[in-house]
């Protein structure tokens, strides 16, 4: 036996151990609430064997979540969608519409079937373009007044408000001078020399302040997972009164 | 010496990770929690609205891997409402988030002793993210005719005189991917100029500020720490108040290691060319 | 074949894409309601498109089943999941697929609790060990810019958490300055690049210029 596999044994022995103490002590209740902890902290501790090497166990976990995940989607997608705004509608299935059936609804039942032929055989994957045609089209045609209207002019007018003396005064300074300089860097097609280098080093600070600043926060934020995660081992599993000491 | 501290390997820094996660939350020690304007805002609102006997609407666009940033965030405001007596409608943009949003709306319900469709109502969830948006921004009890249960949304007491996006007081979206700044801005608050705060993943916290300065949004709560001045001003300490204690030592922990990691360069590696 | 295959898509996308521009600037009803009805439409092919990717999914696995690719057995797991979780979906604690979806009780909901939700939060929190990681041996303050980098992450670290308001009080005051000023205006110019890219990109698609969306082949 290799040392992973004494590793790896070793654990699943601690981890059933674990668990039977705690049903033992009713830490952990004999029922379906007890069973559920057990298997969260089970696919918990599985997923976190990545950290020391990949291995059978996590792969296991990895592609059974995989699967629950696509079937909860799934159901929310017949439930919430075909069946509440689709086949309810146009059958009136549940008695809600007073016997209008919503007919014109086919259509785009019909360019949703034409959609899942994408993945069928070249005979008929063609009719997936006019579904795509459709969502894409729309959708870029939907995103332009509003991305003008609230990415742009709304944007660009807070940019260039009246300066007063004051610190309020200096940052807007410093958001227009960052906003400027950042567009200038961007803009490749003129040689960054002169004026525009000196314009373009300083967005180059702006922007390394910007990623900084993210960098910072993204650490915030997966930090917070894992404290959730610990909190739900510590508190959920082990059921310890915290704080301990 | 040297070159075990530049070829540490990783899984020396997991430990002291792990440690630096696990001791703080099995003690306690205090330390201050101060709100920010940002946070401040979306308190002051909801009070607005609860003087106001008013509507918010909040859009839940998470999942399970978001889960302890947010989560804090959706008990912390659902409480202030309900204590309030704020009236809310959840939705709901991420599929996922529909099964955390009922785990907490049935928690803080029983709390404040909230009554489904007098004191709230829960949408559920449906696909089209902006087109969802547009729908309801014009004719809400069309795009939104039963909720999750299958009540009529005409006949609830919360949804019956909402028939579009302006008739709320306050939309909050509680998000972990671009439904704020992607589609409840543009599409949504873009026309129909209600008032709306976020609380979002830190991650995304960052690129929320140009809105900010714009007014197109009106308060941010972003990341745990957010979570936890929310839990400050409302004076519910929860998890997000807990977790400070853990996120605090390893933000130490870690810019301990990159000073570290950039003496030994300067002193070692620079030379050399740069780490393996 | 050619027109059906290439020119009646492209014709499709200019259509409704120009209509999409006009119905945001026509006040009149039977405009708005005219986007009513195509977002309405958009909607419903959306919960098509996710069936498509699900239906993606579940090939790939079978693929990989029929040809025995590495690691071939684990399919089986992602069936056996969405197998389970689909009778339960259906099942519906005892409503069946025909009424509305129970969102706070049975089998179904406690597999979310307790198979996806554990599950879907603890790959996230992997990435706090390999940030953490990605930090040390990787962060190096190698030029002005990288130094402006770090210590604007550091700033913004201690300023975030507790921590820096027992350093000092100028620590949160800093960090947010930080993030409400040079912060905001990087940001600010990011986003007006990306959105008069996006404006570009999408006038492209409506004008038939950029046909990726419909995949390869005539």
């Amino acid at each position: 036996m290799t040392r992973d596999q004494i590793f790896f044994i070793t654990s699943l022995f601690v981890f059933f151990v674990i668990n039977i103490f705690l049903l033992a002590t009713g830490s952990l209740s004999p029922d379906w609430a007890g069973l559920g902890t057990f298997i969260a902290a089970g696919i918990t501790l599985s997923l976190y064997s990545f950290l020391y090497k990949d291995n059978p166990l996590f792969k296991f976990t990895e592609n059974l979540y995989v699967g629950v995940a696509a079937a909860y989607t799934m159901n929310q997608v017949w439930y919430t969608v075909l069946l509440a705004d689709v086949i309810n509608p146009t059958f009136d299935l549940n008695g809600q519409t007073g016997g209008n059936h919503e007919w014109l609804l086919i259509f785009p039942v019909l360019l949703g079937l034409f959609m899942l032929t994408q993945l069928a055989s070249d005979n008929i994957s063609w009719l997936s373009r006019i579904a795509f045609a459709f969502v894409v089209g729309l959708g870029a045609g939907l995103a332009i007044p509003r991305t003008i209207a609230a990415n742009v002019l709304a944007q660009m007018q807070p940019s260039m408000q009246p300066i007063t003396a004051d610190l309020a005064g200096f940052n807007l300074v410093v958001i227009l001078v960052g906003v400027v300089t950042v567009l200038i860097y961007f803009f490749y097609s003129v040689e960054h020399t002169g004026a525009v280098g000196v314009a373009s080093k300083v967005g180059i600070w702006f922007l390394m302040i910007s990623f900084g600043a993210s960098f910072g926060y993204t650490i915030m934020a997966r930090l917070s997972l894992l404290i959730g995660r610990a909190g739900f081992l510590l508190e959920d599993w082990l059921n310890l009164q915290l704080p301990l000491f | 010496m040297k070159d075990f501290l530049i070829n540490l390997d990783r899984r020396f820094i997991f430990i002291f990770v792990a440690i630096g996660v696990i001791l703080p939350a099995l003690t306690t020690f205090p330390l201050p929690i101060k709100p920010t304007a940002n946070v401040r805002a979306i308190y002051n609102t909801i009070e607005e609205v609860a003087a106001q006997n008013g509507t918010v609407l909040i859009s839940f666009d998470y999942g399970p891997g978001s889960m302890p940033e947010i989560q804090p965030m959706t008990l912390s405001v659902l409480r202030h409402c309900f204590s309030k007596k704020v009236k809310v409608v959840g939705m709901c943009l991420w599929p996922q988030a529909v099964g955390l949003v009922q785990q907490a709306l049935d928690t803080t319900s029983k709390e404040f002793d909230a009554q489904y469709g007098t004191d709230y109502v829960f949408l559920g969830y449906k696909t089209g993210m902006h087109s969802l948006v547009i729908n309801m921004g014009r004719d809400f009890q069309g795009t939104y005719p039963q909720d999750l249960q299958g009540n009529n949304t005409a006949d609830l007491a919360v949804t019956q005189r909402i028939f579009g996006l302006k008739d709320f007081d306050y939309v909050i979206c509680l998000a972990a991917g671009n439904t704020p700044d992607g589609v409840w801005i543009p599409y949504g608050q873009e026309r129909y100029k209600f008032k709306f705060g976020i609380g979002c993943t830190a991650v995304m916290a960052p690129d929320q500020f140009p809105y900010l300065q714009s007014g197109q949004m009106n308060g941010l709560m972003g990341g745990l720490a957010g979570a936890a001045e929310y839990e400050k001003l409302i004076n519910t300490p929860g998890t997000a108040t807990d977790g400070m204690r853990p996120q605090s030592v390893v933000h130490v922990i870690i810019i301990l290691f990159i000073l570290l990691g950039n003496t030994i360069y300067f002193l070692y590696d620079r030379k050399k060319g740069g780490a393996k | 074949m050619l027109f059906l295959r290439r020119t009646l898509p492209l014709l499709i996308a200019f259509i409704v894409g120009t209509l999409g521009i006009l119905i945001y600037y026509i006040p009149h009803t039977a405009a708005q309601d005219l986007e009513q009805e195509l977002a309405r439409w958009d909607r419903i092919i959306a919960a098509f498109a996710m069936l498509l990717g699900i239906y993606s999914l579940m090939s790939l696995h079978l693929n990989r089943v029929k040809r025995q690719q590495g690691g071939w057995g684990y399919s089986f797991l992602v069936f056996l999941g969405f197998g389970l979780m689909i009778l339960f979906s259906l099942y519906n604690d005892g409503l069946g697929p025909f009424k509305p979806q129970v969102a706070d009780s049975g089998p179904f909901v406690w597999m979310f609790d307790n198979v996806q939700v554990p599950a879907d939060a603890t790959m996230f929190s992997i990435l706090a060990f390999f940030i953490a990681s990605a930090a040390y041996r990787t962060f190096r303050a190698r030029t002005p810019e990288a130094a402006i980098l770090l210590v604007s992450a550091i700033i913004v670290m201690l300023g975030r958490v507790p921590i820096g308001v027992l350093i000092s009080d100028w620590i949160p005051w800093f960090s947010q300055w930080l993030m409400a000023v040079p912060n905001l205006a990087a940001k600010r110019g990011i986003l007006l690049g990306v959105s008069l890219g996006a404006i570009a990109t999408s006038l492209r698609i409506i004008f038939g210029i950029e046909r990726s969306y419909l995949g390869g082949g005539e």
